[in-house]
């Protein structure tokens, strides 16, 4: 009991997790940086590891106000809610094992549930800050959730078809199984899928509509300040985690690799957090070679082109499974 | 020709070049490179100053001052209303007044900003 | 259900206070309403207290971005009252300096249009490459954005052989990157989707809005004061006016682009051909104009620039008058802006419109009294203003 308790608070439960995101948000800033000709973050720790972590901290000591007109319910839960949300998918993810801290048949199905509550947290948030551009936001976050959140599920499902199991686990094993990786085959549609609406469930370039910065300021997070920004800054480099992690253990086998008698849990998070970074480096790209669309070409591209491909790939899958 | 990602290879080229910034004010401070003529903070030769005031008639920020010293008038410079234009240095008859490369121009105390 | 959204005074896209006040039902938009008041300097007001030369520095910095415009266009005014001719040299070294400046503001503007459309890699892009051009500028002048290389009577310094060689090789290098990045924008779909077919201005509209310099070129129509009007020696240094008709924010950028080029070759041109002789006149500090008025324009990177002003035979103007081209073109962006019938225009397109014109809001700023006590605001009408400056005309004579 006592070793479940620390597994969930420490390795590679939440300390772990909270770190580890920190450090991918940094990955993401430096390359990013690199990629456009930039330093990127310098200054904090060496090479400026401990940026995040730093804009973190300094968010919490930061005042924090409370619009009179926002509805302090929501104001005050919302924040809370969000990272806690993400939190709870990321203990599903076989970080140093086949299992994770929680794994149960169908724990595919709660992350997708866990991720579509998270967008429906920041739906609430934008709107109970009572503040013209946080609602355009929160509507357009929520008309974004209608665009991708359908292709995202299809593709995530197709991979659970293919390998017969709706645990996390069980397409890990089916994996191993297999001796390939889910994306040696038609499942890459399904990465590709998977990678431009995650891109939009993080609500990132090219598809930051809800928080974009040009036109609606900051969108939904617009009221917010100090610790709570800071707490939604954090869920955002959770879902990094998240999906980066969901990615890797999906289509790239997970914790899967040659091991060495003994040291199987270390080498186990080696290889996860190394094909997990694989993919937040192709979320990085994408990220740096588009321009921002608008809410209306979002949708129609959802529509015309991820979910023609996502249904495609679920005829595929059947056929071949 | 449409092509979704066309910049990709563009980027990529320059994950492996050197970064453009110049990390200014925390390293690399001796990387920024002055041109010749560059207009900085004004310098002042009081040996070659005959006193004349065209200085003091010219400069549209009124950031020159006419005192007395013991060799008669000469000019103050308030480098915070300076705008650089470089102005003083031109209308000078004896060259005493030149524009330095002196650019970091902060100070706490507004004295440490006077050049006399 | 319609509700209204201030975008300003104070709202990302603009670097200046300006005030959109849209009407929105949903993401559409219904109606606008432009207010430039936030700003007023007072710098006409400022020209008629100083001298003809100190006036020169405080028409420099009337705006940052075409200050170089600016010097130009008061300097012409100046040297017409006079009646004073500069030397070619000098008109040829105007130019260089000119045009230089027209890429920096070109290259500055297209990069941070990108940036208002979320394509922060080619902003970066386009930045780093304006670098060089900047340290062109502070090559030649001894100044990064405030040239001061203007003056009364011709330029301040003169190019050596060594300044021309850099100079020649920074072309190549833009040109080069400028080819590339002509590429970038016709083949990236994302950034074709926010620029196509948005904040459409037909070629009648545009003229009947008054529009001026880039954006009224985007919109098919041939107007450029350096070839319609042509000032120092424009008339001697061949360049292509370039236009678009699909009257679209693609062609707001492709305009651009495109006189980015012609701009180096015109200072190819300018280099090699640039007359020897004296590049500046002798004109003492203090001098008084006589007594006249005169007017002058200049095509600045935002479109046509005029310069007015009346002497009364004294050491400073009487009367200075700037119309900057941003106030020209803002009547604009209230027509793009508004949904009409089959064109409509969403939130999201709001900073591709504005950002289109290329605004300068500091220069442009205009009077609007509030009076606090009726908690009233009005506009100050030409009407109202022509008795005005009459009324103090009487008083002054």
């Amino acid at each position: 009991m006592i070793w479940k308790i620390l597994e969930a608070l420490i390795f590679p439960g939440a300390v772990f997790i909270l770190t580890v995101s920190l450090f991918y948000e940094w990955i993401d800033r430096k390359l990013y940086a690199r990629l456009q000709n930039r330093v990127g973050p310098h200054l904090a720790g060496p090479f400026g590891l401990f940026q995040p972590a730093a804009d973190f901290i300094k968010l919490l000591s930061k005042e924090d106000i409370i619009p009179a007109a926002a509805d302090r319910f929501l104001f005050t839960l919302t924040p809370i809610l969000a990272p806690t949300l993400i939190l709870l998918g990321c203990m599903f993810l076989p970080v140093a094992g086949l299992n994770g801290i929680v794994s149960f048949n169908g724990d595919l199905i709660v992350i997708i549930a866990l991720m579509s509550f998270c967008t429906i947290t920041i739906y609430l948030a934008g709107e109970g800050s009572n503040n013209r551009f946080a609602s355009i936001g929160a509507t357009r976050a929520a008309l974004q959730l209608i665009g991708y959140e359908i292709p995202l599920t299809l593709a995530l499902l197709c991979a659970a078809i293919s390998t017969g199991s709706l645990s996390l686990r069980g397409i890990v094993e089916a994996q191993m199984a297999n001796g390939t990786w889910l994306i040696a085959g038609p499942q890459l549609i399904g990465f590709a899928i998977f990678v431009v609406a995650s891109q939009a469930e993080m609500e990132r370039i090219p598809f930051d509509i809800p928080e974009a910065e040009q036109e609606i300021v900051a969108g939904w997070s617009v009221e917010y300040t100090g610790r709570r920004l800071g707490l939604f800054r954090l869920t955002k480099d959770l879902e990094l985690f998240l999906l980066s992690g969901l990615g890797a253990t999906l289509f790239l086998g997970g914790p899967l690799g040659p091991l060495i008698p003994g040291l199987e849990p270390l080498l186990h998070t080696i290889y996860f957090l190394a094909k997990s970074i694989l993919v937040l480096i192709v979320f990085t790209l994408v990220r740096t070679v588009f321009a921002r669309l608008r809410i209306d070409q979002m949708i129609s591209f959802s529509w015309k082109y991820l979910m023609p491909l996502a249904i495609f790939l679920v005829i595929i899958t059947e056929v071949i499974a | 020709m449409k092509v979704p990602g066309y910049f990709l290879a563009e980027a990529l080229r320059n994950l492996f070049k050197k970064r453009a910034t110049i990390l200014y004010p925390y390293r690399e401070v001796d990387k920024i490179h002055l041109p010749e003529g560059f207009r900085g903070k004004i310098e002042f030769d009081r040996s070659k100053c005959i006193g004349c005031q065209l200085c003091f008639r010219v400069c549209p920020a009124k950031a020159i001052k006419m005192i007395e010293d013991e060799k008669g008038k000469r000019p103050v410079f308030f480098i915070y209303r300076c705008i650089y234009c470089g102005q003083c240095a031109e209308v000078c008859p004896t060259k005493a007044i030149t524009l330095g490369k002196a650019f970091e121009n902060i100070a706490l105390r507004k004295e440490d900003l006077e050049v006399r | 259900m319609s509700f209204e959204v201030p975008i300003g005074p104070q709202h990302p896209i603009h670097v200046e206070p300006l005030m959109l006040r849209l009407k929105v039902e949903g993401e559409l938009i219904i109606d606008v309403d432009v207010d430039v008041s936030y700003i007023h300097r007072g710098i006409e007001k400022g020209l008629e207290v100083r001298t003809y030369l100190q006036g020169l520095y405080l028409a420099e910095r009337i705006c940052g971005i075409c200050n170089c415009a600016h010097s130009l266009c008061y300097c012409l005014n100046v040297e017409q009252l006079l009646g004073k001719e500069v030397p070619p040299r000098a008109n040829y070294l105007r130019i260089i300096v000119e045009e230089l400046s027209r890429i920096h503001s070109h290259l500055l503007w297209i990069g941070h249009y990108f940036h208002t459309l979320g394509f922060e890699t080619l902003f970066m892009y386009f930045w780093r490459d304006r670098e060089r051009i900047m340290d062109m500028i502070e090559l030649i002048t001894g100044n990064r954005v405030i040239t001061s290389y203007n003056v009364i009577g011709g330029v301040r310094r003169d190019i050596t052989p060594e300044i021309e060689s850099k100079l020649r090789k920074t072309i190549e290098y833009v040109r080069e990157r400028m080819n590339y990045y002509d590429k970038v924008i016709d083949s990236e779909p994302s950034l074709l989707g926010r620029l196509q077919g948005v904040g459409v201005l037909k070629p009648a509209d545009a003229i009947s809005l008054g529009t001026v310099g880039p954006h009224l070129r985007a919109s098919g129509i041939k107007h450029d004061v350096r070839l319609d009007d042509p000032y120092s020696g424009h008339d001697e240094v061949p360049f292509n006016v370039v236009t678009y008709d699909t009257c679209d924010c693609y062609a707001r950028v492709k305009v651009r682009m495109g006189e980015v080029l012609e701009s180096l070759n015109m200072i190819s041109y300018a280099l090699d051909n640039l007359p020897s002789g004296d590049y500046r006149l002798k004109i003492p500090p203090f001098f008084k104009a006589p007594e006249g008025e005169s007017l002058s324009r200049v095509e600045a990177p935002r479109g046509e620039l005029v310069h007015y002003s009346i002497s009364n035979g004294g050491m400073n103007p009487y009367r200075y008058k700037v119309r900057t081209p941003t106030l020209a073109n803002l009547l604009s962006v209230a027509v793009m802006l508004k949904s009409k019938g089959d064109y409509e225009v969403y939130i999201a397109d709001v900073p591709a419109i504005l950002g289109g014109i290329d605004p300068c809001i500091c220069c442009t700023a205009r009077v609007i009294i509030t009076d606090e006590v009726k908690k009233k605001r009005r506009v100050t009408t030409l009407t109202e203003l022509e008795r005005y400056a009459r009324e103090r005309e009487v008083r002054k004579s």
